[in-house]
């Protein structure tokens, strides 16, 4: 028994020797937000990596080393989902960073949270931010409901990037920016060559809002709709979006697309020459161009409009404070703030989110930097349309996200995948 | 307080009764598990507990929720794809669970001599369990890849049909059990390992003595000192099975059309991608309730067939 | 006729009788290896390939299907892995958390387990389902809740968070009850009739007899502390508090992994849990006091 409290004893002072001395170096990077006169920390939470990464932090050094008062922390908190399972768990807490980038997605649940600051005021108050500048497409996926929860902190875009030597052994001519469906279509069969594991084309099949969006483009292109205009009801169930789904039969049956999972060895695929042409954003642009394989970039094919689709994320400020609020909205006027913009374009190969940053002399450089980007840049006048910015949005997409699977799988039919999904979702927008 | 001293429970040698009274049992028992009881009633079953109330709440975990009684459960009552997910994760456990405690069985057997290099082998076995999951995802995501998979170049190597494996829906499942087979055997093995450290050779050779085959000695001797691993590997095995995740998260994320969504999975995408808070946490409950009666079935079975050798 | 020794069962059976032995076949080694060979290379596999794709240029190693017979090795990228963030930082954080956890569990399993193999105490069947049934919620449902109380104790953002909720498990006690049950309880009986106390019968009999369950449990709450990624990315804000498998996940963007580099992370990160195993197979073996019985 004499043991037994021994052991309980030495365990506890153990435990309270842990949580004591580990606690000490905590409270440097969680910031306390003094009031009057003392240094403002503020803590940024983001999910980068290589490139990226590093920009951010040379960044944040560069803005705490010039704006005295102000220190910025940045800390990473994960990538994808498991992003999301800390923040929440933060916000649950009480204990939220100031500043978190935030998926474009997440939008429509996270304005329901208090602690999140509208920045409507803080824009109005300023007018040299310009909240104009920003691209349409990122500000549209920053609005709920007319509330501006976040300031544009990527924005991105579909374009066509093919493999130039695949197509010069094929004999077909590069594309053009007034392709149309039918091209691409002949494109990719001829581009495919089963035995010897080429694919025309490659499309991510994993039925996740990545197997979704590519589709909406395709959608808008035919001149479809995802939802009515009151959103009370799917519109994608129309010719246009059969025509669309069609295609994507058309070339599964020839075995053309190289169907991804999810894991991304598509890209892999791509540099290594087994895959013609792909649909995708500047994400890839910069293994793409390591590779050193020879590639070209051009708009999307188009049937009655060429348009594309771009996925937006947020910088969210959340509200510890009017101190630490103000400290964070300064930082992110100057992180967005047109010359530092390009300076993280110029870093990273990032899209520049404000449409001033293509006029500045500096941006010559970013393009010649990053060869084909440029297009990327110019697309994004063709993102006319947004991803209904609803809470139900994610359930739309799984049900849509199973359809196009199970066309692509060679286990339904265009129209009737269509049928079924429009069923579900009209469900899904009708439940209380 | 008599009458404790004098019952015995199934099992248990006889003729050795305790000169101690009873409360002094109850009081070194409870001491004993004090620090365990302690720790984990704050760190998991407060949590589990904290769960509870969210499952009868519509919450999105981001702004405080409301709550609602019971319509979560009754929603789940009604909920095909719910009622999919459950044979699906039946239909694995019910696979999964014999094929890894049986081959772990073989393993270990073959694991436990003295041949050179046993140290290599053992420790062969013992490399996908270190594996982390995204690793082994990405590894069998290439390995079964339809087209520049290994397995389906092994196929044409000797004349076999391609097949499609994970992007199969009739397929994906079981890939995910032959996945989750290697990756967790070894685990299994360990403990088998163990266990055969504690059969005392002098039954081993008693057996022998009476000219006992290789195998029926096996069957007869060694299974049955087995018993309590066994048990610890099938309630084990089982409990986790049932709450299979991570390796659907990494590799078929639910799919090809939804044939890999087990519960769990389907948990996360109500919590985590619809954020429906109170929901997820209701398929919990609904599967701890599941797992608590299938686990304390197979103890009560354990319990009059398990021989301990007290 | 084979002379009995530690460990190895099958190895005691007798041979068999000479006719049948004649038509076998010799092999000049044992027949096992035919059996563990194969299993092993498929078991290694993945050390493998991730050992290659650690060596390759960073092109080789994102191409697809991968390069398996790299142009030219780089050993370089260990040095450069173990320089982009602060991996002495992240093994000290991960041993830490490990080795406090395995402490942990050794000593409250043990406890609780032999209470509940051998002492017959009130509530001890409903007691031990209880904590049985921890097991059966999954993590995603609890990390929040568990993330308020450890913020409640003060512990975000420290080593203590990570190890406290992990100190001790259900698996544990589960585990060392089932070996403890095994134990011939003539030897405990013998020593209370001596008067030895509950805690003595623990300490001199029952542990020592129980190296190989001992060395398993703690083999496995390593493992699982060393590669645990979820409760610490909740839990941890600063990237030097970071335990290894959160370190690695620096290196995995949401759109283009440096697989070179996270694979030397990744091995580097795996070798001291080979090395862990290998030490603790030692203990494997059944203590030379147990031959004392007869």
């Amino acid at each position: 028994m004499k043991r037994l409290v021994l052991f309980l004893t030495a365990g506890a002072l153990a435990l309270a020797g842990c949580g004591g001395s580990s606690n000490s170096n905590s409270t440097s990077s969680s910031g306390s937000g003094t009031a009057g006169g003392g240094n403002v920390d503020i803590t940024l939470w983001e999910g980068y990596t290589e490139t990226e990464a590093s920009a951010i932090n040379k960044l944040a050094s560069e803005f705490n080393a010039t704006h005295k008062g102000i220190t910025v922390h940045v800390q990473f908190y994960g990538n994808n989902d498991y992003a999301l399972q800390k923040v929440l768990a933060a916000i649950a807490g009480g204990k939220p960073p100031d500043i978190s980038y935030l998926y474009g997605s997440w939008a429509p649940n996270i304005v329901a949270n208090p602690g999140i600051v509208q920045l409507n005021s803080l824009i109005a108050q300023d007018p040299s931010f310009n909240w104009n500048d920003f691209w349409a497409a990122g500000r549209r996926v920053a609005t709920v409901n007319g509330k501006i929860i976040g300031v544009p902190a990527l924005i991105d875009n579909l374009a066509l990037v093919y493999n130039k030597k695949l197509f010069a052994a094929a004999g077909i001519a590069a594309p053009t920016a007034n392709w149309t469906w039918s091209e691409f279509e002949s494109a990719a069969v001829k581009l495919t060559n089963t035995a010897h594991k080429q694919f025309g084309w490659a499309y991510v099949n994993d039925a996740s809002e990545d197997t979704v969006w590519r589709y909406w483009a395709m959608l808008w292109q035919a001149g479809g709709a995802i939802l009515t205009p009151d959103g009370k009801h799917a519109a994608f169930n129309s010719p246009a979006g059969v025509k669309a789904l069609t295609l994507l039969q058309t070339l599964a049956q020839h075995k053309s697309i190289y169907l991804d999972n999810g894991s991304g060895n598509y890209l892999g695929l791509f540099t290594s020459g087994h895959i013609g042409m792909l649909w995708t954003g500047p994400w890839d642009l910069a293994n793409i161009t390591a590779s050193k394989v020879p590639y070209g970039v051009q708009i999307l094919p188009g049937d009655i409009n060429h348009q594309t689709i771009s996925g937006p994320d947020n910088w969210v400020v959340f509200n510890n404070g009017s101190a630490r609020t103000k400290a964070a909205w300064e930082f992110l006027k100057w992180l967005t703030s047109p010359a530092v913009d390009l300076k993280w374009a110029t870093m990273t190969g990032d899209l520049p989110t404000r449409e001033s940053v293509t006029k500045l002399p500096a941006y010559k450089q970013f393009v010649s930097k990053y060869p084909g980007v440029d297009v990327w840049v110019r697309n994004l006048g063709n993102a006319t349309q947004s991803r209904p910015v609803s809470v139900l949005y994610p359930k739309i997409s799984a049900v849509v996200g199973e359809a196009i699977q199970s066309v692509l799988l060679g286990r339904a039919q265009p129209q009737q995948a269509l049928s079924q999904a429009e069923q579900q979702v009209n469900g899904i927008l009708a439940a209380p | 307080m008599a009458a404790h001293a004098l019952r015995r429970p199934a099992g248990r040698s006889r003729g050795h009764p305790f000169k101690r009274i009873a409360s002094s049992d109850n009081f070194a028992g409870w001491a004993f598990v004090m620090p365990a009881v302690i720790l984990i009633a704050i760190f998991a079953l407060i949590p589990i507990g904290w769960s509870l109330l969210l499952s009868l709440q519509a919450n999105n975990l981001i702004a405080p929720g409301h709550y609602v009684g019971l319509a979560n459960y009754r929603a789940l009552f009604k909920d095909h794809q719910f009622r999919s997910a459950i044979g699906r994760t039946v239909l694995y456990t019910a696979i999964f669970v014999p094929v890894s405690v049986g081959g772990a069985l073989a393993v270990a057997v073959a694991l436990n001599r003295k041949i050179r290099g046993i140290r290599f082998y053992r420790l062969a076995v013992f490399v996908p369990l270190v594996t982390s999951t995204v690793a082994t995802g990405i590894i069998f995501l290439w390995l079964l890849d339809p087209t520049f998979g290994l397995f389906n170049y092994l196929l044409s190597l000797v004349g076999l049909p391609q097949q499609q494996f994970l992007q199969d829906p009739n397929q994906a499942l079981y890939c995910i059990i032959a996945m989750t087979t290697w990756g967790w055997i070894g685990f299994d093995v360990i403990i088998y390992l163990a266990a055969l450290q504690g059969i005392p050779a002098d039954l081993l050779e008693a057996a022998e003595m009476d000219g006992a085959s290789r195998l029926s000695t096996f069957r007869s001797v060694v299974v049955p000192l087995l018993g309590p691993a066994t048990l610890f590997l099938v309630v084990w095995s089982t409990i986790n099975a049932l709450q299979l995740f991570d390796e659907i998260y990494v590799t078929t994320r639910g799919g090809p059309l939804g044939s890999t969504t087990m519960i769990v999975y389907y948990l996360y995408e109500q919590a985590f991608q619809f954020f429906n808070g109170g929901y997820g946490a209701a398929i919990a409950y609904v599967l701890f309730v599941a797992i608590l009666l299938v686990t304390i079935v197979q103890l009560w079975i354990g319990r009059r067939r398990v021989y301990y050798s007290s | 006729m084979a002379t009995p020794s530690l460990g190895a069962v099958s190895e005691r059976f007798p041979p068999l009788p000479d006719s049948r032995s004649r038509r076998r076949l010799r092999l000049p080694f044992s027949p096992w290896h035919l059996f563990l060979a194969p299993l092993a290379a498929i078991m290694l596999v993945p050390l493998v390939w991730m050992a290659i794709l650690s060596l390759e240029s960073e092109p080789q190693a994102r191409s697809f299907p991968p390069v398996l017979i790299p142009s030219s090795l780089h050993f370089e990228n260990y040095l450069t892995t173990w320089n982009s963030a602060p991996f002495g930082h992240f093994f000290l954080n991960s041993a830490l958390y490990s080795l406090a956890t395995v402490a942990g569990n050794l000593v409250f399993c043990s406890l609780a387990a032999y209470a509940f193999a051998r002492i017959r105490f009130f509530g001890r069947e409903v007691l031990f389902v209880i904590l049985l049934a921890t097991l059966m919620v999954p993590f995603q449902v609890l990390l929040i809740p568990t993330f308020l109380i450890v913020k409640k104790l003060g512990m975000v953002d420290s080593i203590g968070g990570l190890i406290v909720p992990n100190l001790c498990s259900a698996f544990g006690i589960f585990m060392l009850r089932q070996f403890f049950r095994t134990l011939p309880i003539e030897l405990e009986e013998a020593a209370r009739i001596d008067g030895t106390s509950r805690l003595g019968i623990l300490w001199k009999i029952v542990l020592p007899l129980s190296m190989p369950a001992l060395a398993t449990l703690a083999i496995i709450q390593f493992m699982w502390s060393w590669n645990d990624f979820l409760w610490p990315l909740i839990i941890i804000n600063t990237s030097t508090h970071a335990p290894l498998q959160l370190g690695l996940s620096t290196l995995q963007g949401a759109h283009g992994t440096q697989w070179n580099l996270l694979m030397a992370g990744t091995l580097m990160s795996q070798v001291p849990m080979l090395a862990a195993f290998l030490f603790a197979q030692r203990w494997f073996i059944r203590s030379i006091a147990f031959t004392g019985i007869k």
